[in-house]
């Protein structure tokens, strides 16, 4: 469509200054074209996101509306932003539309002929909503230095004109009519380039010693373009988007070594990179820029293409000469170094297809200018392929020596949902994963070898919570395995013993010795095997294993996967997830069918305070649930909870009562009425325990009562679930409190064996700023706990909170429902990003009219006459990212303002109040809270017990009933003489709910619930429960999104079941069915 | 000549001696199981790993495929070059246990038990065989079958190779499972001369002059054509 497309210019060359001549016409020719250009990526990955379908629309409405003469179409290979395609840039302008749909082409073709922008079509910054008008101003792009990507955007691959016109050639022209070839080499030793493949030789030093080599018989240059790590495609961009860089640094390599054959050895599953590369051969031999007396300077130099049939271990050097050769790909002892003896045993030297690319750059700038780029011993830039559980999939251009950081967070965006990013995986099987903690570790190869991981081709898999380090390391070994030559014994049985190790622990299979012998084994295959293939085989298991320990031992002990990924552990994610297994996949299933009553039994048979938790849960389940980690939209387990608490009676479900012989004998004692103290105390009634409770309030409850204020949980329902709970062996003794009216030693001596400590954490931390004590600051608790006991309005006016946690919100919309309350505003140090609240809690909460006021943090509280008058805070930015993944906040110097309040109340996390305890004999650890053996609960004195917030410091509510639950069986072990330490029984999904039949309407996902809520006016005015009851009808359709996870073993036992009885009818001669097959 | 220490002692050695050579010449011991005097080096077993280089730069590497270089620094049983012994001969320990040359390599360093799953392979792939029909016998009938865990050594589409001389040198160098032809089964009997009693060999006049590995065959002593009747 342009004018420079006549070829008539391009005939062969016949010498340099035939070339120079050529520059000369081209340029002469794009002087006067000033048409406006739209570019369009079509790389594979714009491919699969359908770039061809937009070519094809964008062409036919230029021809139909002949808009041949006013704008100009460029179809050009890979830009690098792969998550955002098929995306068009505008030149000039640099314009990024992104996402682009058929329907747009219309409007952007008009808009680019009239020289306008589409704005709604332009990129936004998804958080701020702000539009880059600029592709380099999105920080994607901003933070990239793309000297080899970039060139991608102004070339058509397939026309060599392109190529000429963005001053390729031209490092050819300088080094044949002015360069030695010992200059050369000079040159890319001065550069300090070392090999983009992986291992990272100095390029300049393999040059060299080819150069030296005897030119009797010839010498080859190979171009390795196998590259097969999962997950990385830089060099199929490359090779797609710019073939005639690849063969313009080739032509440089043998001019400065006198190799006379090259090879470009690309994999069979790049058809695209090879039909651009073969076109652009064929162009260059065309114009006689490859095969005898190129550009009549004598020198001869021929690239052939060489296709891979796509094993792995072809991309090792010595197996790919064999391939070259034609023989099997099996790697030999080195040396003889392939620069010694190569292909056909000719010297030889291989290089990356990157490294290729920068060959010209090199030659352009000069070695010194180049080795300026990046660190002292890594120098360049480098290409990665950005890819897994990060927002902006993509191949990222970055000099050496940018830190991960900088590449996941500033460049890659970041996690892409609220997950936190875990680790990332660089070179591919061969690599190794560092973990979030390395993430200020500068990209280069010195640095990724010494963290357990290598640089390799430039993969870099994010990985999130969602993934498991074990089910990694096993994914690898699993590649591994079928990818090693063979040749090696070691190798080859040792990746298959890995392999099997690993498998056995993702199946819970696994043991400690286990562990031992994989590492044992990782270690020897490391060293003793040929080549590069095996010597890094064991990296995937040996890092994980370094700084993914506890995944391993969690996996083998407590046969528990965090992520959630290794299924035949997990069984039904939102069971393995809850702290205390509910089965939910179970209730799910019946109010599906309607059996409500049955659901009830399902939850309340793991739960003892199911109203409680269909209120206040943090519904841990809800995140790891397969409908929500698959589509985005979780099943709303919880607001079904809450449909069957609320339509069943709890008389439904009678309890199994365990009634043991001399159980009564045995008298437990449980401090702290709260969930943790209920629980346990329930649980050991159960099993025949007779159990008195000891609560220092007047009220049974804990923090559920003091904390949790009655809009979110009402006090009738509340005190109901405790009633049930208290049967015939439980006494209740409350307003006792222990330091106070009773102690360990004379609970001991009166008869109680065994003690359980629950008495949470009911004390507020502190700011640690002057002015905390003045009248009109109150920590949250006191304020929670004196209005949701006794009724107290402490607020008025103007009220400020602090912090970002529940209590913060609770503390909010409480003062917000107190008669003389003007205005309720929180202040937070992060963004609403980072709030550790509920994410309803916060928008239910902002609906109310309650102001959120981030990025700020107090300094001084101001007072008049013994008052608070208001606090000084200081605004913040986020900074570097800290060890739990979220970024910490950074005062900004001279930003202090003035907020005038006239109440304060200050949520920033409690500690338990156990200033006594240790005068009792227990230990406490720094913060306050109780030492205990996490296996056991146990304290540092026989029989006594602990758990709940008083150990782990303020926590969701399942967590203390879990810690409740456990206590009960720690407590029976104990008081039976049994080992404590034996790990808990896992239950996996076992009763199979025949799933209900739905019809698939073919319409579009199925949405979430939306929760019904009462209205924000009615909120201020009372403390109605806000939110409300799913009708039957949603609850159904709720219940009936839920993918059933638990089928798997469920309908399998099923069938293992109806066999072994369908057998045992035959075994007795009963009569089968006619026509029943087996299944 | 180039100049190498082993385990201190110095040594010079012609251009192209293997360590494991210069190693064997000095008399000190190293276990192999895919060498053999005659044949190619391979490095398949890796039983023959021998420590060089200094310090961090120090790797194990096969000794019989390694060249001498000048001034080299050997050690052929350092702590890891045993322990990474160990470990390949509980590997073998595991995959074949009844070879007879496993048993005694275990025994001889000292491996009591081996910890993973038992197998009960009777090739360790050490492509002694495959090396032997190429180079001596000038056979090339066998040959790999794919890569990692499914390779095996086979004849072409794993048929009767027409290239095949039934010289049995392949059943004669390996060096794990002498056993293998006691099969009586016709399908899988590499010559079935014993099945038969009929001379494979000697119906053909092309192999008469053949030098022949099958020895004892039964074949050939029942019809008296042994050397030993000759």
């Amino acid at each position: 469509m342009s004018d420079i497309s006549s070829i008539e210019e391009l005939k062969k060359l016949n010498s340099i200054d035939d070339l120079k001549k050529l520059y000369w016409s081209l340029f002469e020719k794009i002087k006067n074209d000033d048409k406006p250009q739209l570019v369009i990526c079509s790389g594979t990955a714009c491919h699969a996101s359908g770039t061809q379908e937009i070519i094809r629309g964008m062409k036919k409405y230029i021809i139909e509306k002949s808009l041949q003469n006013k704008m100009a179409l460029k179809i050009t290979g890979c830009h690098g932003f792969c998550e955002m395609g098929p995306f068009i840039l505008t030149k000039p302008g640099d314009a990024f539309y992104h996402k682009v749909t058929l329907d747009a082409i219309p409007k952007i073709i008009e808009a680019t002929i009239e020289g306008k922008l589409v704005e709604e079509l332009l990129y936004r910054d998804p958080k701020t909503g702000e539009i880059y008008y600029k592709q380099h101003d999105i920080p994607f792009f901003k933070k990239q230095q793309r000297t080899i990507l970039a060139k991608n955007q102004n070339i058509d691959p397939i026309r060599i004109v392109d190529y000429f016109t963005n001053f390729g050639y031209k490092s050819l022209e300088k080094v044949l009519s002015s360069m030695e070839p010992k200059q050369i080499i000079e040159q890319v030793k001065t550069s300090g380039i070392r090999g983009r493949g992986g291992a990272g030789f100095p390029t300049g030093i393999k040059w060299e010693y080819l150069s030296k080599q005897p030119n009797d018989k010839g010498k080859y240059l190979i171009c390795n373009a196998d590259e097969g790590d999962p997950g990385a495609y830089m060099d199929r961009s490359v090779l797609e988007g710019n073939p005639h860089s690849i063969i313009e640094g080739m032509l440089i390599g043998a001019f400065a070594t006198g190799a006379t054959h090259g090879v470009v050895y690309v994999r069979n599953e790049y058809p695209l990179a090879i039909k651009h590369l073969t076109i652009a051969l064929r162009q260059a031999k065309d114009i006689g820029l490859l095969g005898e007396n190129i550009l009549g300077t004598k020198f001869n130099f021929d690239i052939k293409i060489v296709r891979g049939a796509g094993a792995f271990v072809c991309g090792e050097e010595t197996a790919l000469i064999k391939s070259v050769e034609g023989k099997m790909g099996e790697p030999r002892q080195r040396p003889p170094y392939p620069v010694e003896k190569g292909v056909y045993g000719k010297p030889t030297a291989i290089n990356n297809v990157e490294t290729w690319a920068n060959i010209p750059i090199i030659i352009e700038i000069g070695g010194a200018e180049y080795a300026k780029i990046g660190t002292k011993n890594s120098t360049g830039t480098k290409i990665f392929s950005l890819v897994g559980k990060i927002k902006n999939t993509g191949l990222v251009e970055i000099p050496m020596g940018t830190t991960i950081k900088e590449l996941v967070y500033d460049i890659g965006g970041g996690a892409p949902e609220d997950f936190k990013i875990k680790a990332v995986q660089s070179g591919g099987p061969s690599g190794g994963c560092i973990p979030v903690s390395l993430f200020d570790l500068p990209i280069d190869f010195e640095k990724l070898s010494e963290a357990g991981s290598i640089m390799g081709s430039g993969g870099m898999i994010v990985m999130d919570e969602r993934t498991c380090m074990v089910d990694v390391a096993r994914y690898f070994m699993n590649f591994l395995k079928s990818e090693s030559c063979g040749k090696c014994f070691t190798c080859r049985k040792g990746t298959q013993r890995m392999f099997e190790i690993l498998d056995d622990i993702t199946k819970g299979k696994g043991t400690l010795e286990q562990l031992d012998l994989l590492e044992e084994l990782a270690l020897v295959v490391k060293d003793t095997t040929m080549c590069g293939l095996g010597q890094t085989a064991a990296n995937p298991v040996l890092s994980t294993l370094r700084y993914f320990r506890d995944e391993y031992i969690d996996h083998i002990k407590n046969k528990h996967c965090t992520a959630g990924v290794c299924k035949d552990i997990v069984g039904a994610p939102c069971q393995a997830t809850c702290p205390i297994g509910t089965e939910a996949w179970r209730y799910i299933a019946h109010i599906a069918r309607g059996e409500y009553e049955e659901a009830y039994i399902a939850l309340r048979e793991a739960n003892p305070f199911p109203s409680v938790c269909a209120r206040v849960c943090s519904h841990p389940c809800e995140k790891m649930c397969r409908a929500g980690v698959l589509t985005g939209e979780p099943v709303a387990i919880r607001a079904l909870k809450r449909f069957i608490t609320d339509m069943i009676e709890p008389s439904v479900y009678k309890p199994v009562r365990k009634v043991k012989d001399n159980a009564g004998d045995n008298k437990v004692a449980v401090i702290g009425a709260g969930p943790a103290g209920l629980t346990a105390a329930h649980k050991l009634s159960l099993m025949g325990y007779k159990v008195t409770v000891f609560e220092k309030d007047s009220e049974a409850g804990g923090m559920l009562i003091s904390g949790i204020p009655e809009y979110r949980l009402p006090r009738k329902i509340l005190k109901e679930e405790i009633k049930e709970l208290i049967d015939e062996n439980i006494t209740l003794k409350c307003n006792t409190a222990l330091g106070r009216d009773i102690t360990i030693d004379n609970l001991l001596n009166n008869g109680f064996k065994a003690i359980f400590l629950g008495m949470g954490a009911h004390k507020s931390k502190l700011l640690n700023i002057e002015g905390e004590d003045l009248e009109g600051v109150f920590p949250a608790i006191e304020f929670l706990k004196s209005f949701n006991i006794e009724g107290k309005k402490l607020a008025h006016g103007k009220v400020g909170v602090i912090g970002g946690g529940d209590s913060a919100i609770d503390a909010a919309r409480v003062a917000l429902r107190q008669k003389d309350v003007e205005s309720v505003t929180i202040f937070y140090r992060r963004t609403r990003n980072e709030m550790p609240a509920l994410q309803h809690e916060i928008d239910a909460a902002l609906d109310e009219g309650i102001e959120l006021q981030t990025l700020v943090s107090p300094v001084k509280i101001n007072s008049e006459n013994g008052k608070l008058t208001g606090v000084e805070f200081i605004k913040n930015m986020l900074g570097d990212v800290d060890a739990s993944g979220r970024r910490n906040p950074q005062p900004v110097k001279g930003t202090e303002f003035f907020a005038g309040l006239d109440n304060l109340i200050v949520t920033i996390g409690d500690t338990p109040d156990v200033g006594y305890i240790s005068y009792m004999g227990i230990e406490v650890n720094k913060w306050g809270t109780l030492i205990v053996n996490q296996e056991t609960l146990e304290t540092n004195r026989a029989g006594v017990f602990a758990g709940g917030d008083v150990v782990t410091g303020p926590n969701t509510v399942i967590e203390a009933i879990a810690a409740g639950k456990k206590a009960a069986i720690m407590i029976n072990r104990f008081l039976n003489g049994e080992e404590l330490s034996k790990p808990l029984e896992k239950k996996m999904p076992a009763i199979y709910i025949e799933p209900m039949v739905t019809v698939d309407t073919g319409e579009e996902e199925l949405k979430r619930i939306k929760l019904p809520t009462i209205s924000v006016d009615k909120r201020r005015s009372s403390l109605e429960e806000v939110e409300q009851t799913l009708s039957e009808e949603s609850a159904v359709y709720e219940a009936s999104r839920c993918m059933r996870c638990d089928l798997d073993f469920t309908y399998a036992e099923k069938i293992k079941r109806e066999q072994a009885e369908f057998m045992g009818d035959i075994m007795q001669n009963k009569s089968v069915p006619e026509g029943e097959v087996l299944v | 000549m180039i100049n190498i220490t082993i385990n201190g002692a110095q040594l010079a050695v012609e251009k192209g001696t293997t360590i494991l050579e210069a190693a064997q010449f000095l008399g000190f011991p190293i276990p192999t199981l895919c060498h053999l005097e005659g044949l190619t080096p391979y490095g398949a077993c890796r039983l023959c790993v021998v420590e060089i280089g200094e310090g961090a730069r120090a790797k194990l590497v096969s000794s019989c495929t390694y060249p001498c270089e000048e001034g080299m620094k050997i050690r052929t049983s350092t702590a890891r070059v045993v322990k990474a012994r160990r470990m390949v001969i509980e590997l073998l320990l595991a995959s074949c246990p009844q070879s007879k040359t496993i048993q005694d390599l275990a025994s001889k360093y000292d491996v009591r038990q081996q910890r993973f799953k038992q197998e009960w392979e009777t090739c360790i792939l050490c492509g002694r065989c495959v090396r032997m029909c190429h180079e001596q016998m000038t056979g090339n009938a066998l040959g790999y079958h794919g890569r990692g865990e499914t390779r095996t050594i086979g004849t072409p589409f794993n048929i009767k190779s027409e290239e095949c001389r039934l010289c049995g040198g392949c059943i004669y160098v390996c060096p794990a499972c002498q056993l293998r032809c006691t099969f009586t089964d016709k399908e899988n009997a590499i010559c079935n001369g014993c099945v038969n009693l009929s001379l494979p060999c000697v119906e053909k006049d092309k192999f008469k002059e053949m030098m022949c590995y099958m020895d004892p065959c039964v074949a050939c002593e029942i019809s008296g054509t042994h050397y030993s009747n000759l």
